[in-house]
C-alpha cells in the first residue's frame, strides 16, 4: 500500500473555527495556571534564574556575587542563593497515523491531529519548544522543534501533509523519538495503541530515556464496542494494516467478547503507564477535542 | 392421514427440482461479507477463544441446508393438502340438491343483479367448504330432470367444479324425484344430511316434497333464495293452416303476466329472421292475454315468437320481462300434404270426377276402373289412398275394401257388397225430406228437391250419424269407426244432384272432412323429460317404422326407437325438433316438431309454499357451521414454513439487520 500524503480531510482539518477554539483554550489555559505557572518552566536544578530558591553552604569555588551577605553579617555563616533556573520544555507530541487510525473514515486520526495541535498551540504559546513526529511503520516524519506561537501553521502544515498508512508499532515509533531527541522532555504519544506487543513497551521505553511520557489513547467507542454496529453472521475480517482475513461468525457473544477484550486491553495498558508513572488519558472521538484539552489542563496530567 | 391436494406423481418432479435447486446454491461457496477492522489480533483472540464451537460451525452449513430442505418438503406437504382422520369424529354425508329450474335464473335479492341460481351456488359452495376431510357430499341438480352432478366425493375441488357448471334450465323441478335420490344416496351413509336449494317456485308436487322433506329420517333442510316475482311469459304459441286458404296460416300466442304489477312488453312474430308482426301488450297481475295475429304468409314453415321490452311506459307499467327463457316459443306451420283420393269408377260420372278435379290443389288424385278393383290383392291405388269413392254405377263393387276411408254411391244396387252400412229396402222416387245441416257434410248443402229415380234406405247402428232421410228412412249413413264410412243410398246419376251446385260442394265438403279426419299435426310438444308422440299425430306415415331420428335445436341427433308408431322425445330444450323417419314406408320423411316451455307453473317465480309448514324449515340466513380448527391444515403447515424462515434469518442470516 503507498503511503498516503495527506490524512483524511487535511484542508477542513484546521480551519478558521478550529483556530477560534485554539485561542479560546489559550485563555482558558492562562487562567487556570495563573500564580502557579509564569509562562517559563521551572527546573529543580539552581541556576540563573530570577527568583530564589534555597540557600546552601558555601563551598570553595563558588560564586561569591550569591552570597547572602545579609546572612552573613547577621550570623557570619556563608551560605550561597539558589535561585530556580528558567529553561523553555521541549515538548514532543507524537501522531500514529497507522492504518488502524485511518478506518472508519480516519475519525480517530483526525481527532489526534486535533489534540496535537491543540496541545502544540498550547505550548508554543507558553513559549515551550514544541517538535511533532507522525511515526508508523511504514513513515517516521519529524517536525524539529519550533518555538514561538507563529510557528502554529508550521504544525499545521506538517501535520497536513503528513504521510499517512503503514501497520502500528508503537516500541518503533517510541525508539526513533527517543533517538531522535537531542533533550528529554514531554513526549505525548497519541495513538490507539492497537499493538499488543509494543504499545505499553515504546511508552516505557521513552521512560528509560527520561522523557516524561504521556498516553492519549484515541478509540473510536464504536469500534471498541462492536455490538452498537449491528454486525451479525459470517464475515471475512481483513486487518486494516494488512494480513490474511479472517472467517468468523459473528455472534452477539463474540461481539461481547471482543468488546470486553478490548476493555481489558485498554484498561491493561492504562494500568501499566500508572503503575510506572506514565501519563494515560483515554480520549473517545465522540467527546469535542476541546473538551479534552480541558479535562486534561484541569487534571494537571500534562502540564505542570 | 388422507390427502385431496396434488398427488405424489405431480408433487415428486417438482420437489427434485426445488431439492435440486437448493442442494446447489449450497454447494457453492458462500461469498462471506468482508469487514476491515483496525485490531485484528484482538479478533484473532476473541475468534481463538470461541473454537469450541467448530464442530458446530462446521455443520453449520449442513444444517441449513437440512432446514431448507425441509422447508421444501413442507411446503410440498401442504400441496398435498393433508387432512388428519383424527380430527375428523363424526363424518357427514351430505346431498346438495340445487334448483336448476327456469326460476331460478330469475333475479335474486340477495345481492345486485345477481340471479337465484347464483345466490344458491354461493350457498352450496359455502357447504362444500366446510367439509372436512372425512366428509362426502354430492351435488343433485334438478330441473325438468334429475342428475347427480357429482357422485359422493370428498374431494372439494370436484364438487366445487360441479357446482360451478350448473346453471338454470328450462322447466320446472322435480323436486319429488330429486329428493328420492338424494335419500337414497345418503340414507345408508354415516351422518346423513340434505340440504335443498330453492327459490321455492316449483309445482304442487315440489311444494309437496318439501313439505314431506320434514318428515323424513334423514335431517333435511331446506334453504331459500328469494327474489322478485316479476315475469312475463309466453305460455301458448301455435300456427294453423286456414282451411281453405292453406297457402296461409294465423298464429295463437297468449302472454301470461306473472309478476305483481302492471307490465307491458312488446310480442314480436318472425318467421326466418323477418318479423311477421309485432303487437303492444298491457297486462294486469296474473292476466293472460291471448292475440291471434292472422293472414300471415305460410311460405316458411318455422314461426318464432318473442317477447321484447318497452321502451318507454307510463310509470305505472313495467317493462321486467323476468327470466328469459320463457319469452321465446316456437311454432311449425302444418305441412301441405294433399290428400289421396282414389275414385273406382265405370267412367261415367264425369261430374263426380269433375268436382274432385276442381279441388285438384290439395288432393291428389287418381281414378280406378272397376276391373282393376276387384283384383286381388287389391291394387296400390286402393291401399295406399286416404279417401276410395265407389261411384260404380251399374258395375258390382269389389268383395273387400281397404281400411281406410270409403264413400260409398247407391252400395246395394245389387244385393251383395262390401259396404258396412246395411240395406234396409229399395225405394223408388225417393224424397230428401230431411237433412243434418248442421254436420260439416252439409255445410252450404241443400238437398231439398233434389229429385232421385231410385235409391236405397239403409240400416243405422249405434253411434252412426244419419245425413239425411226419406220420410224418415235413412239415406245417406256416415258411420265413423277407426276410418268414416260414408253410404249414399243412391246413384248421382239417376238423380239431377250432380247438375246443382250443391254437388260439388257436397264432395268438397267430403274431401274436407276426410282431411279433418286425417292424423293431426302437433304444432308444439311441452319441454319435458320424456313424453310419448304418435307419428301420425306428427304427420309421419307410421307404417313400419321403427327407428327415428330426432335432431335437436342444439344439433344434436338421436335415434329413437318407434313402438307401433309412437316414440319418446327428450326435449330438454325448447325450439324445433326435426324428425326423420329411418325405416318403413315413410323412410327419410322428415316432420319438425316445435317444443315450447309453455309451463304456468315452471314460469311463475312466487314461492309456492309460503305460509305452508315447509317454510318453517326455511332458514333464511344461516352461517354454513364453521371450521373446527378455521382453516385446513395446509395452511398451518405454511405458517409454520414462514414461522422457521423468519427465526432462520433472524438466527443465522440477519440480513435484515446489517
Amino acid at each position: 500500500m503507498q503511503p498516503r500524503s495527506h490524512s483524511p480531510a487535511a484542508s477542513d482539518l484546521f480551519d478558521e473555527a478550529f483556530l477560534a477554539r485554539l485561542e479560546l483554550l489559550q485563555v482558558i489555559a492562562r487562567r487556570l495556571f495563573r500564580g502557579r505557572q509564569r509562562a517559563e518552566r521551572k527546573t529543580r536544578k539552581s541556576g540563573h534564574g530570577l527568583e530564589f530558591a534555597d540557600h546552601r553552604d558555601y563551598s570553595p569555588g563558588d560564586d561569591i556575587r550569591y552570597l547572602d551577605w545579609t546572612v552573613w553579617v547577621r550570623l557570619r555563616h556563608a551560605l550561597i542563593r539558589l535561585f530556580e533556573e528558567d529553561e523553555d520544555l521541549p515538548i514532543r507530541i507524537v501522531v500514529d497515523v497507522s492504518d488502524s487510525m485511518l478506518t472508519r473514515g480516519g475519525g480517530k486520526l483526525r481527532y489526534a491531529q486535533q489534540i496535537g495541535a491543540a496541545l502544540a498551540y498550547v505550548g508554543l504559546a507558553n513559549l515551550d519548544r514544541v517538535g511533532l513526529t507522525c511515526m508508523s511503520r511504514r513513515s517516521h516524519v519529524t517536525l524539529p522543534a519550533v518555538r514561538g506561537k507563529g510557528r502554529i501553521f508550521r504544525v499545521f502544515d506538517f501535520l497536513r501533509s503528513a504521510p499517512v498508512g503503514g501497520a502500528t508499532d508503537i516500541r518503533q515509533g517510541c525508539s526513533r523519538v527517543a533517538a531522535q531527541s537531542q533533550q528529554p522532555g514531554l513526549t505525548i504519544v497519541l495513538s490507539d495503541f492497537y499493538d499488543l506487543e509494543g504499545a505499553f513497551e515504546g511508552l516505557n521505553l521513552l521512560r528509560f530515556r527520561r522523557h516524561e511520557p504521556i498516553a492519549i489513547q484515541v478509540l473510536d467507542p464504536v469500534e471498541a464496542d462492536p455490538t452498537r454496529t449491528g454486525l451479525r453472521g459470517d464475515v471475512s475480517l481483513l486487518d486494516a494494516e494488512g494480513g490474511i482475513a479472517r472467517e468468523v461468525t459473528l455472534s452477539p457473544a463474540t461481539l461481547r467478547a471482543y468488546r470486553d477484550a478490548h476493555e481489558r486491553f485498554c484498561r491493561q495498558l492504562e494500568q501499566s503507564c500508572r503503575s510506572r508513572g506514565i501519563g494515560y488519558v483515554r480520549a473517545n472521538i465522540d467527546i469535542p477535542f476541546d473538551d479534552l484539552i480541558l479535562r486534561l489542563f484541569r487534571t494537571g496530567g500534562i502540564l505542570r | 392421514m388422507i390427502f385431496t391436494g396434488w398427488t405424489l406423481a405431480q408433487l415428486a418432479p417438482w420437489f427434485a427440482i426445488g431439492a435440486t435447486a437448493v442442494t446447489g446454491l449450497y454447494l457453492l461457496r458462500m461469498r462471506r461479507r468482508q469487514v476491515e477492522v483496525p485490531f485484528a489480533a484482538l479478533w484473532e483472540q476473541v475468534a481463538r477463544q470461541s473454537e469450541s464451537r467448530k464442530i458446530w460451525r462446521q455443520f453449520r452449513r449442513i444444517f441449513s441446508w437440512l432446514i431448507q430442505i425441509m422447508l421444501l418438503a413442507l411446503v410440498g406437504f401442504a400441496l398435498l393438502d393433508p387432512k388428519p382422520t383424527t380430527w375428523l369424529h363424526e363424518p357427514t354425508t351430505l346431498a346438495i340438491v340445487i334448483d336448476r329450474s327456469l326460476s331460478m335464473s330469475a333475479v335474486s335479492d340477495t345481492r345486485e343483479g345477481e340471479r337465484r341460481i347464483d345466490a344458491a351456488k354461493h350457498d352450496a359452495v359455502g357447504w362444500v367448504r366446510t367439509l372436512r376431510s372425512m366428509d362426502r357430499a354430492l351435488v343433485i341438480a334438478v330441473g325438468e330432470t334429475v342428475a347427480a352432478l357429482a357422485p359422493l366425493t370428498s374431494d372439494i375441488s370436484v364438487l366445487l367444479d360441479t357446482i360451478d357448471a350448473i346453471e338454470p334450465a328450462f322447466g320446472e323441478a322435480d323436486l319429488p324425484r330429486a329428493l328420492a335420490l338424494a335419500e337414497h344416496a345418503v340414507r345408508d351413509q354415516p351422518g346423513p344430511r340434505i340440504v335443498i336449494l330453492t327459490d321455492g317456485a316449483v309445482d304442487p308436487a315440489g311444494a309437496e316434497a318439501l313439505t314431506a322433506c320434514r318428515t323424513l329420517v334423514t335431517p333435511c333442510e331446506v334453504r331459500q333464495v328469494v327474489g322478485p316475482a316479476q315475469n312475463l311469459a309466453i305460455t301458448a304459441f301455435a300456427a294453423r293452416r286456414y282451411p281453405f286458404r292453406r297457402d296461409q296460416v294465423e298464429v295463437l300466442t297468449e302472454v301470461s303476466n306473472l309478476g305483481d304489477s302492471r307490465a307491458a312488453v312488446l310480442l314480436d312474430i318472425e318467421a326466418g329472421g323477418v318479423s311477421l308482426g309485432t303487437r303492444r301488450l298491457e297486462l294486469d297481475p296474473g292476466e293472460r292475454k291471448r292475440e291471434v295475429i292472422a293472414d300471415l304468409d305460410a311460405a316458411r314453415d318455422r314461426i318464432t315468437a318473442r317477447l321484447l321490452p318497452v321502451s318507454s311506459v307510463d310509470d305505472h307499467l313495467t317493462t321486467d320481462l323476468g327470466p328469459t327463457l320463457d319469452d321465446v316459443a316456437y311454432a311449425v306451420v302444418p305441412p301441405l300434404k294433399p290428400l289421396d283420393v282414389t275414385l273406382v269408377t265405370d267412367r261415367n260420372d264425369l261430374f263426380l270426377e269433375a268436382a274432385l278435379l276442381s279441388l285438384d290443389d290439395h288432393i291428389r288424385l287418381q281414378t280406378l276402373a272397376i276391373d282393376r278393383a276387384l283384383e286381388t290383392p287389391p291394387p296400390p291405388e286402393l291401399a295406399e289412398a286416404k279417401l276410395i269413392i265407389f261411384d260404380t254405377g251399374a258395375e258390382p263393387l269389389p268383395r273387400v275394401v281397404p281400411e281406410t276411408h270409403v264413400v260409398f254411391f247407391d252400395p246395394w244396387r245389387h244385393e251383395s257388397g262390401p259396404c258396412p252400412i246395411l240395406k234396409r229396402a229399395d225405394v223408388t222416387r225417393p224424397f230428401l225430406t230431411e237433412q243434418l245441416r248442421r254436420h260439416p257434410l252439409l255445410d252450404d248443402v241443400v238437398l231439398k228437391d233434389v229429385n232421385i229415380a231410385r235409391g236405397t234406405t239403409l240400416t243405422t247402428e249405434v253411434g252412426d250419424t244419419v245425413l239425411v232421410r226419406s220420410l224418415g228412412e235413412p239415406l245417406a249413413v256416415l258411420r265413423e269407426r277407426e276410418h268414416a264410412t260414408l253410404a249414399i243410398g243412391f246413384d248421382p246419376r239417376q238423380s239431377d244432384f250432380p247438375l246443382r251446385t250443391a254437388f260439388p260442394l257436397f264432395i268438397d265438403n267430403i274431401v274436407r272432412f276426410v282431411e279433418q279426419r286425417s292424423p293431426g299435426f302437433v304444432a308444439s310438444a311441452p319441454l319435458g323429460q320424456s313424453q310419448e308422440l304418435l307419428l301420425a299425430d306428427l304427420g309421419l306415415d307410421p307404417t313400419g317404422v321403427t327407428r327415428i331420428r330426432v335432431l335437436t335445436p342444439g344439433g344434436v341427433a338421436q335415434d329413437t326407437p318407434v313402438e307401433r308408431g309412437r316414440f319418446r322425445l327428450q326435449a330438454a330444450i325448447p325450439g324445433v325438433y326435426a324428425l326423420t323417419s329411418l325405416d318403413g314406408t315413410s323412410v327419410g320423411t322428415t316432420v319438425d316438431v316445435a317444443v315450447n316451455q309453455a309451463d304456468l307453473e315452471a314460469s311463475d317465480l312466487h314461492p309456492r309454499f309460503a305460509g305452508t309448514p315447509a317454510e318453517e324449515l326455511t332458514v333464511m340466513t344461516p352461517a354454513p357451521p364453521a371450521s373446527a380448527l378455521g382453516g385446513p391444515l395446509w395452511t398451518v403447515i405454511m405458517l409454520c414454513c414462514a414461522t422457521i424462515i423468519a427465526l432462520e434469518w433472524g438466527t443465522y442470516h440477519r440480513r435484515l439487520t446489517v
